[in-house]
């Protein structure tokens, strides 16, 4: 503990306080999460140890967020995390203007890279959402909360709704009552958190599990045997039947977007969990190789923690301005080039 | 996956003279801050040697294996397997004249039982040791107390692979692909042997899961008077890349010499050395037996079983500047 001084509370949650901090000796920013042993006849909790057996097998991800480092502290443990400014679900909620496709690409992309990671790596997520998604300070997007940590904003209005928000983001599957799963609910998610981008609001808010169900129906039409085979055999298929809904058409969903946009999304939005579109299939999409191109990160808006100052910053980064303008002309370059 | 694990990357070593160097500098680290007390007397305690030491740790490591294999519900392989590379890191860079082995070794499977999400409850976990239940409390509380050093000892790599797995996939394969061999169920029985053998070994700290796994598959082959070379060759592709063969070759044969020549610690020579050690354990070294404590943890109230709402850290902790 030394090695950090504390510089403020970032948020706090069920598994305790988050704070920032200094490294001293790096002066490198930081995120502290302390972990309380509360249920002390058990030792330190599984789902801690699912969050460091994680996050410690992929050290080297852009797109996951770091465990710099872990030590004791007190009656439990601290974990050192690199330390972001702010969280994809403050971007949707903060950006004035509806994102543009290519910055919604951008995200994406990193998300899908990150996911695709995860998942080389044998590590489902599981609870993937935007608040989960973290925007660093170069305006990257890294995946966090395995299973355990999580950034909490200093509203508690908002406190409440990211609760509710992890629903929003289930699989059909699991809201079946799946026991068995694979990585297909983060592919879900990932549909789910597309469409939101796309349309600036949840796909899905359902206000409870029955509702939340009626919402993707209603949505999606009411699945079968024929269109989803295995959900005969989840475990609360037979305690609740719903209206025959038909699927509505995908430009309906979310609407004015590209057709592109359209068919990748509704590659995530399948019931049968394997028939989603895998994260390293979907990077390939012609939806990322389309113009407008996927954005550089540097172009996308970072809001500060809690405030709303993003215009501001919007303006000192040239969001605007396309990636083009700062590109150099090869002309100029290819006296220097000729001689390698 | 195995070749951008951790296990790859951070506990897989070059030979056993590397695994050598680290446990006799582990030794001399703890002998050396002996020496820093400057109090004759405990530096004449503490001298177990390096070779003394293995002998400790291998005894322990079969007590380690007969208490997975015993313990009740009956547990994975992958579980004995995980706790065993526990105990054999841990001692890699410590001294058992520091920490007790028969509590690391029960750490290591309490440990392995929850990271392998083999659900456990604590009381259940304790519940086999042969102790009356009193005394498994306190051990229990001595496992709690060890846990998180243990964590940091591995520097928090968890997740270790097993030639469990890979063995299982290569009897699948076996099956599909290799029908010159009937019934490849049948060289199951004498690779189990062979495998819970490799378990007392180093050879997790030398050898991939997938080649200890293979080599398993082959000796059982051997012993019933099947040979398997034109498995390797064909099916595996080995036909030609004549180095790769080679050095699979070369790794398999030590790992076999390894496994035939292993030795169980006698039990006169433990008996002695367990004589010294109880004089390490028992003697109050500054810095060193720091027993009242939850090791790896700063504060002494931590046993303390009052419910606690609040986390320690409040604003007070921040520094304003």
């Amino acid at each position: 503990m030394e090695q950090y001084s504390l510089l403020g509370r970032i948020g706090e949650g069920a598994h305790g306080i988050v704070f920032k901090a200094k490294h001293i000796e790096t002066g490198e920013a930081v995120a502290l999460k302390k972990v309380a042993l509360r249920k002390l006849e058990e030792g330190i909790p599984n789902q801690a140890l699912r969050e460091i057996k994680a996050l410690r097998e992929i050290e080297d991800n852009p797109y996951v967020v770091k465990l710099r480092d872990m030590f004791p502290h007190g009656t439990g443990f601290v974990l050192v995390f690199e330390y972001m400014l702010s969280d994809l679900s403050e971007v949707i909620r903060n950006s004035d203007q509806p994102l543009t496709e290519a910055q919604v690409k951008g995200y994406m992309m990193m998300l899908l890279k990150g996911v695709k990671f995860c998942h080389e790596n044998s590590i489902m997520h599981r609870d993937l959402k935007p608040a989960n998604l973290l925007i660093s300070s170069t305006g990257i997007l890294k995946i966090a909360d395995f299973g355990l940590a999580r950034v909490f904003s200093n509203d508690h209005g908002r406190l409440y709704s990211h609760q509710v928000a992890t629903r929003w983001y289930r699989a059909p599957e699991l809201l079946y009552g799946a026991r068995k799963y694979h990585e297909g609910v983060d592919l879900w998610a990932v549909g789910c958190i597309f469409g939101e981008l796309l349309n600036g609001s949840p796909l899905f808010p359902g206000e409870n599990d029955i509702e939340q169900l009626c919402c993707v129906l209603r949505t999606l039409g009411t699945p079968n045997a024929k269109t989803w085979p295995e959900i005969t055999e989840l475990p609360d298929y037979n305690k609740i039947s719903f209206k025959e809904h038909r699927p509505l058409p995908p430009e309906r969903i979310v609407p004015d977007t590209s057709p592109e946009a359209l068919q990748l999304l509704m590659r995530f939005l399948v019931y049968p969990s394997g028939h989603r579109i895998r994260a390293a299939e979907a990077l390939l999409h012609p939806y990322f190789f389309l113009e407008p191109l996927p954005a550089h990160h540097s172009e996308l808006p970072i809001p500060q923690r809690g405030g709303r100052r993003n215009r501001q910053l919007q303006r000192e980064f040239h969001i605007e301005q396309p990636v083009s303008d700062s590109l150099l002309d090869p002309g100029l370059l290819s006296d220097y080039l000729q001689g390698l | 996956m195995y070749h951008n694990s951790t296990q790859k990357k951070h506990w897989t070593f070059s030979g056993k003279e590397e695994l050598q160097r680290l446990r006799a500098q582990a030794n001399s680290r703890c002998r050396a801050r002996v020496r820093g007390t400057g109090q004759a007397h405990l530096v004449e305690i503490f001298n177990v040697e390096p070779h003394e030491e293995l002998i400790i740790c291998k005894y322990y490591e079969k007590k380690l294996v007969d208490f997975c294999n015993a313990f009740k519900p009956s547990m994975p392989k992958s579980v004995l397997g995980t706790a065993c590379m526990y105990f054999k890191r841990f001692y890699l860079n410590n001294s058992v004249m520091e920490h007790r082995p028969r509590i690391i070794m029960l750490t290591c499977a309490f440990l392995a039982c929850k990271v392998d999400e083999f659900n456990v409850s604590s009381k259940q976990f304790v519940g086999n040791l042969p102790e009356d239940s009193d005394a498994q409390d306190k051990i229990l509380e001595q496992i709690l107390e060890y846990e998180l050093l243990l964590i940091q000892q591995l520097n928090f790599h968890l997740i270790v692979h097993n030639p469990y797995r890979p063995f299982e996939g290569y009897l699948i394969d076996l099956k599909t692909r290799y029908p010159l061999l009937d019934n490849p169920e049948m060289l199951r029985k004498s690779a189990d042997d062979f495998l819970s053998r490799v378990a007392l070994t180093d050879a997790c700290l030398l050898f991939t899961p997938s080649v200890i796994a293979l080599t398993a598959i082959l000796s059982s082959a051997s012993r019933a008077g099947i040979s398997m070379e034109s498995y390797l060759m064909e099916c595996l592709s080995l036909k030609d890349s004549r180095e790769i063969m080679a050095r699979l070759a070369d790794g398999m044969k030590r790992l076999k010499i390894m496994v035939s020549k292993y030795e169980f610690a006698r039990p006169e020579d433990v008996a002695l050395i367990e004589k010294k050690l109880e004089k390490c354990h028992a003697s109050e070294v500054p810095a060193i037996a720091n027993t009242k404590k939850r090791k790896g943890y700063e504060d002494d109230d931590y046993i303390s079983k009052k419910p606690k709402t609040e986390e320690e850290w409040s604003d007070e902790d921040l520094c304003s500047n």
